[in-house]
């Protein structure tokens, strides 16, 4: 087995984990500041691939349309996250947690048909941005520029995350608020909008996600299952409510899948879901993860 | 006295009107039409592939009906939508069996829902012909009724197909990949066996087995390449060959492997040329049901112009010609047996040769499965084309190796 071909490996598996950190970081913020399991995180990616397919259909291939695209869709996605949270879900925080499970499974189902009945059962796809769509050579080993750009992204979001949530007044009253909610309210803080903006923040990362992952992937129905899946092993892996965790536990299980396809092709899956539990039997909290509610 | 009479007289009455009624509709007069019931996949995905098989039929029995029709009759076409599913299949051949009350039917387009309909041929006493569905089960000698017949391809002449002509490729390493289903299964199995016979001298070197629909094709392809196979045959179908192709592109994998892949899984017809547009990776080999552009004798071109006209397309799609061979067979039966009875008609269909629009087609009584083969090419750009048109092109008869 060349270097060439293990860097390849290597590199796809650090561009499954970009690509996959950039959606579940929302799902780490969500569950570590609202303290709900989102179980509809991947159906909010998954409207956001469709609305980027949509729009790319509009405005056809370019570099402008792309970025400015993917950031209409985030914003859309954001904005239909906040509403749904304004209506319904906040009428379920500190109540049993089946109803809020049962809430977001109601809402997978939900936006699963509605995509079907707009879009169709086929696979749609979008194309690269022209800028990305070339590739580097190095080593003997192939990096696509896309991939390596998702990369950067990924790592500059969790940064930006950490400075907000570290450095400035409004991460200060959002770690305040996910430590201890009473306090916080009667220090004068608008609880309720607060936690509106942090959900809405979550489904913008994950709509972000799927606007950024939908000219690598296959857009169809079922990627949102896949998604979710996906997602909470990394927020498993890494710990819930850490950033960094998520972005390691991420990392993990891209290289786990690459190197497992290239080496035990019939196990590979299952290496992800091995490693899964035995971070839960060994570290329930994620390896980067505490009981504290944000942390980064 | 007179009450009596009148009861006497309404009931007379209505046992006349009971008779009358009952002598008035027969089941099938003379005159009535031959019902065809066609379940197909006619929405959502497989419905680019489903509806042009239909067509063809449809085709057929216009074509057929403006001669005369068949036994005096006009054949009637009852299509209904499977959803590609084989329960909706089920339910729907059920439904144009009772309610409907077809003679026979065609249709159903993938592996699974075809042995599911097959159950419900065999049921029902109803003759049934699969267009297209490819899996080895629905002709196993276990699963053979006298109601099933195929004229599709199945998996085993197509692994086996690809294999005759990969033999003749200067390779000594060679790979797959392909859907992680029967489909995908069989079809490998049958090429990799048959090509130990023909080259005992080439390796399999690396062996990819994504799932149906998988979305992300990138780790497959970086681990197939690490083992830097000669040439790659593919069982990748419609929607999951356009993934892969245009996930292949960035990674510069069919340079990796010179451009020499076989892609099984009708990867070589229109649809999917049209659909890949100038993404189509010129220079694999592809196969197709059919191709407009392919120079296969008089006949063939007459049938391409009637295709032309009748699907208001120039350059129409590479499936309708199966339903077109299935209505063939069909009327044939029906014209030989001299009558719409199932079993008479399943009886006439065995070892009964059709003129099909490449050439002749029989279909065989050991396992009422017809010799189809299909065309395999090289996909080359074509100025008068903005996609892949197959070129060069070559039919390749299947007989030699059925067993």
């Amino acid at each position: 087995m060349s270097t060439s071909a293990l860097l390849n490996q290597a590199f796809g598996g650090v561009t499954m984990a970009s690509y996959l950190a950039l959606t579940a970081i929302g799902l780490s913020l969500i569950f570590g500041v609202v303290r709900v399991l989102n179980f509809a995180h991947g159906s909010f990616y998954m409207v956001g691939a469709y609305l980027a397919y949509e729009l790319s259909r509009w405005f056809g291939p370019s570099d402008a349309g792309f970025w400015a695209g993917a950031l209409v869709v985030a914003c859309v996605v954001a904005a239909l996250g906040a509403v749904i949270e304004r209506l319904v879900l906040r009428h379920l925080y500190g109540k049993d947690e089946l109803f809020q499970l049962l809430f977001t499974y109601g809402l997978v189902l939900i936006f699963s048909d509605g995509v079907k009945a707009i879009w169709g059962v086929e696979q749609v796809s979008v194309a690269r941005p022209p800028a990305l769509a070339g590739r580097f050579e190095w080593a003997g080993a192939v990096f696509p520029a896309y991939g390596l750009f998702i990369s950067l992204i990924s790592v500059a979001i969790v940064l930006g995350l950490w400075f907000v949530i570290q450095r400035t007044r409004v991460g200060r009253i959002i770690r305040a608020a996910a430590t201890d909610r009473e306090m916080i309210d009667a220090l004068g803080v608008n609880v309720a909008w607060l936690y509106t903006g942090v959900f809405a923040a979550g489904c913008f990362l994950a709509g972000l996600g799927g606007a950024l992952v939908a000219p690598v992937t296959a857009i169809g129905l079922g990627m949102d299952a896949e998604m979710i899946i996906a997602a909470f092993i990394a927020v498993v892996i890494g710990g819930m409510g850490s950033f960094w965790g998520t972005l390691l536990g991420a990392l993990i299980y891209g290289q786990v899948l690459a190197f497992g396809i290239l080496f035990i092709p019939e196990f590979s899956l299952f290496a992800v879901f091995a490693l899964m539990a035995v971070v839960l039997i060994v570290r329930p909290h994620g390896l980067l993860g505490s009981r504290e509610a944000v942390r980064v | 006295m007179a009450k009596s009479f009148a009861v006497i007289s309404r009931r007379v009455l209505m046992a006349g009107l009971g008779v009358a009624a009952f002598a008035a509709t027969p089941a099938h007069a003379q005159n009535d039409p031959i019902r065809v019931g066609f379940p197909i996949v006619m929405s959502g995905a497989g419905a680019q592939f489903g509806l042009p098989v239909l067509t063809g039929a449809q085709m057929h029995a216009d074509e057929v009906n403006r001669a005369g029709g068949v036994l005096g009759r006009k054949i009637e076409i009852i299509p209904r939508d499977t959803k590609l599913r084989p329960d909706e299949a089920v339910r729907v051949a059920r439904e144009l069996i009772v309610r409907e009350r077809v003679h026979f039917l065609v249709g159903t387009f993938s592996s699974a829902e075809a042995p599911a309909v097959s159950e419900i041929a065999k049921e029902n006493k109803t003759f049934f012909i699969a267009p297209v569905a490819a899996t080895d089960r629905l002709t196993a000698p276990d699963a053979l009724h006298p109601y099933v017949f195929r004229v599709a391809k199945n998996t085993t002449n197509e692994g086996r197909s690809a294999a005759e002509i990969v033999a003749k490729w200067p390779i000594k390493r060679i790979a797959t990949i392909g859907p992680d289903y029967a489909y995908g299964q069989d079809t490998i199995a049958s090429f990799v066996a048959h090509l130990r016979k023909l080259r005992p001298d080439v390796e399999i070197v690396d062996q990819q087995w994504p799932k149906l629909n998988e979305p992300d094709y990138t780790p497959f392809l970086t681990a197939q390449m690490a083992r830097k196979p000669d040439a790659v045959v593919s069982a990748l179908c419609c929607g999951n060959f356009d993934t892969l192709a245009k996930q292949a592109k960035p990674l510069g994998y069919f340079e990796a492997i010179g451009h020499r892949m076989l892609a099984l899984g009708e990867a070589g017809s229109v649809e999917t040329t049209k659909s890949l547009g100038k993404d189509y990776p010129f220079g694999i080999w592809g196969n197709a049901y059919d191709a407009f552009y392919w120079e296969a004798g008089p006949a063939h071109r007459a049938y391409t112009e009637r295709l032309r006209t009748f699907s208001k397309d120039a350059e129409p799609s590479s499936w309708p010609v199966q339903g077109y061979i299935a209505m063939q067979f069909l009327v044939e039966a029906v014209r030989k047996a001299g009558t719409t009875n199932s079993e008479k008609v399943s009886a006439a269909l065995k070892d009964l040769t059709v003129a099909a629009p490449h050439g002749p087609l029989t279909m065989r009584a050991k396992d009422q499965q017809a010799n189809r083969g299909q065309v395999y090419g090289v996909a080359s750009k074509d100025e008068r084309y903005p996609f892949a048109v197959l070129n060069p092109i070559q039919y390749v008869d299947p007989v030699k190796f059925m067993d």
